[in-house]
Formats: C-alpha cells, sequence, structure tokens
C-alpha cells in the first residue's frame, strides 16, 4: 500500500465527514431560524401543493434567474445540469453491480461533462468581462469557478486524452465504501481531479455553494401567500398580544 | 479525561487504519489466464489506452488500407478467448470474460463485436501468430 493511497484515503474520509457533518450542521441551522414574518415575493401560491410546484420550478428550471437574466440562466443552467448528469455517471465508481440506469445514462453523462465545463467557463468569462459583476465578485466568488472548472477539466482530459486505469480506480473507491482500502493508481490527472474534488468537499459547508440547500428554505420562495387567510403569529409576539389583552380587559 | 479521551479517540484510529491497510483481498472483476508469452504493450498501458490501440488500428486499417499485426484484436482474441468445459471457445464478450467482466465492472460499451468475431480461429496458435487482423 502506497503513501500516496493512505494519504488519498483518509483525505477522502475526513472530507466526506466534514461535507455530511458540515451540511446537516447548516440545515440545521436554517431549519432553527425563525422566518416570522410573510414575506413570499408576490404573485405566489395560495396553498402547499402551489408551494411545491414553485420549489420545483426554481431547483429544475431556475425560474428566478430565468426572469431575472437569460445569459447567467443559460449557462448556469447548463453547468448545473452537466454536472448532476456527471455526478449520476460517475455511480458507476460506486455501485456494483452498476444500477441498470447508471448503465443506460453513461453516454449522455460523456457529453454533459462539456456542457458543464462550458457553462462554468461561460459564467466565468462574465464575472471577468461584466464590469458590474467583476466589481462585486470576491476572491472566493473566482476561485469557486476555477476549482469546479478544474475538477471538470482534468475529468474531461483524463476521458478523452490520457487515459487512467479506471478498473483499478473503481477498486479503490469501492475499497473506501467498504473499508477495505485499495491501491490507487498514481496518474497525475487522477490525483489532482480527486484532490480538487477533496477541497470542494471540505469547503462546501462553509461557502456560497450551501445555495444547494439553502434555495428550500428561502422564505421568499417557500411560503403561501396567506396572510389574509391565517394569522402568522411568532411566539414572542404570542405573548405582547396576551398582556395586550389582558391590560384592555381592566 | 482529555487524555483517555485523545487516548481512545488515537487507539480506536490506528487501529482502523491498521485494518485497513491489512485488507488487501482484490474486489473486481476475474478475467480467465490469458494464453501467450506476454502482451504487445506493458499490462500498465494496456490497461489504460487498449481503445486507443484499437480504434487507432482500426482507422489505420479500415480507412487508409494499412494492414499490420500489431495491435490487431484478432491477436487479442487469440491469446484472450478462453477454452470451456467442452474445450470449444468462449465468446470474450460473454460475461465474466476477458472483455466482458471489465467493461461491465465500469459500465464501458463495447462495440467491437458487433462486426468482429469474438473466438479465435480454430487452430490458431496464440503466441507469434500471424493474424490478418
Amino acid at each position: 500500500m502506497s503513501v500516496l493511497t493512505i494519504l488519498i484515503s483518509l483525505l477522502f474520509y475526513a472530507s466526506g465527514l466534514i461535507l455530511i457533518i458540515g451540511v446537516a450542521n447548516r440545515i440545521r441551522i436554517y431549519w432553527r431560524t425563525p422566518s416570522p414574518l410573510v414575506i413570499p415575493t408576490t404573485p405566489a401560491p395560495l396553498t402547499r401543493t402551489g408551494v411545491a410546484a414553485r420549489l420545483f420550478g426554481e431547483v429544475v428550471f431556475f425560474q428566478s434567474l430565468f426572469r431575472g437574466n437569460k445569459w447567467t440562466w443559460i449557462l448556469g443552467w447548463l453547468f448545473h445540469f452537466g454536472m448532476l448528469l456527471v455526478l449520476l455517471r460517475h455511480l458507476r465508481y460506486f455501485t456494483d453491480p452498476i444500477w441498470w440506469w447508471v448503465d443506460l445514462i453513461q453516454w449522455v453523462g460523456v457529453y454533459a461533462g462539456f456542457a458543464m465545463v462550458a457553462g462554468l467557463a461561460g459564467l466565468l468569462v462574465r464575472r471577468l468581462v461584466v464590469e458590474r459583476i467583476r466589481y462585486i465578485s470576491a476572491p472566493s466568488d473566482h476561485l469557486m469557478l476555477l476549482l469546479l472548472l478544474g475538477i471538470g477539466l482534468s475529468g474531461l482530459m483524463m476521458k478523452h486524452l490520457v487515459h487512467t486505469d479506471i478498473v483499478s480506480v473503481k477498486q479503490f473507491t469501492m475499497g473506501l465504501i467498504t473499508f477495505d482500502w485499495q491501491p490507487l493508481p498514481a496518474d497525475p490527472l487522477l490525483i489532482i481531479h480527486l484532490l480538487m474534488v477533496a477541497t470542494l468537499m471540505i469547503i462546501f459547508p462553509f461557502s456560497k455553494l450551501l445555495h444547494a440547500p439553502g434555495v428550500f428554505f428561502s422564505p421568499t420562495r417557500n411560503m403561501r401567500d396567506t396572510p389574509r387567510e391565517q394569522r402568522n403569529l411568532a411566539d414572542w409576539a404570542a405573548k405582547l398580544d396576551e398582556t395586550r389583552h389582558s391590560g384592555a380587559g381592566e | 479525561m482529555t487524555t483517555h479521551r485523545t487516548t481512545a479517540f488515537l487507539l480506536s484510529g490506528s487501529l482502523f487504519l491498521g485494518l485497513a491497510l491489512t485488507a488487501n483481498a482484490l474486489s473486481g472483476p476475474k478475467i480467465p489466464q490469458a494464453r501467450g508469452e506476454k502482451c504487445v504493450e506493458p499490462v500498465e498501458m494496456m490497461r489504460r489506452n487498449h481503445m486507443e490501440f484499437l480504434k487507432h488500428k482500426r482507422d489505420a486499417t479500415m480507412r487508409w488500407g494499412i494492414r499490420t499485426e500489431k495491435h490487431s484484436l484478432v491477436g487479442c482474441i487469440e491469446c484472450h478467448a478462453a477454452k470451456g468445459e467442452d474445450g470449444k471457445y468462449i465468446p470474450v464478450n460473454d460475461p465474466d470474460q476477458a472483455c466482458r467482466s471489465c467493461h461491465d465492472y465500469t459500465a464501458v460499451t463495447m462495440d467491437c463485436f458487433s462486426c468482429h468475431a469474438t473466438v479465435p480461429k480454430e487452430g490458431a496458435a496464440p503466441a507469434g501468430s500471424k493474424g490478418d487482423s
């Protein structure tokens, strides 16, 4: 067992733990944060089914972004859905025997890799070229795009230019998830790819990438437009109410 | 108290690390032993690039009419096709055979055998044979 295998294995256990615990903790915080005011962006749905439909539109079609800016929308959508398909394609490294539908979408994932990188490249150009956007961009905004771009490009290069031994790679990943470590092929592109993925996993719970769980907790999107039908009374306000009523009764 | 916890943490950690290091039963695809002395390229090279060799070979032969013996698919099959208990060759794209087992393991499709034969010609000698690609 090489030092490289041991280091990368330990790194992935650590980054996996940080990702899972970190995101769970963030979701717990989002869940507990009170949102005492009814502030859905109107026109807003009146029913829970309507809210589900609205969130579906947000998550799957990026509805707000579509209404806001078509360029950002098309680039962002290309990137996100390219990445989704690429991630699903990667399930072949984590399932044995491979699920039938993962087998079925392999070819789609190959093209999706290009869509993902094209979208990311476009978003980076936007950040650099559009004056207004460059002005409000923090270093982390650029670095996040560069990191994802690096992951995508190193992956594409392994697929199309400098191949790695994917049977050994799968033995390595299966070894990781079954706690039976297997050697990792020492191909530079593969190591770079894995290091960047681990970095992404580690920074996920501390970065803007949290918009993934966050969108579901967005009050302007997940609330019903029912301020007249229902009184939305926060606990602390209810106490004030009681004292005032008792005061008026005297 | 804190020292105890640290010790326990380190102990369990090193135990876990030790377990992970000693376990080395290689899971994954198992393919039949090939015949012939050695492959046309080093094993490490073949694992990564056999598809490129075959595709290059296909283009060179089919489109440019260049026929050579190295990297010939016929050559692959002569060594890698296994014989069943009945003494007959098993197609290399059968489950758990040389080509299919790894391709199934990683969900990679092969389209070689919609045209090419999956068993050697009867009487073909494995090593150093004259494959007519």
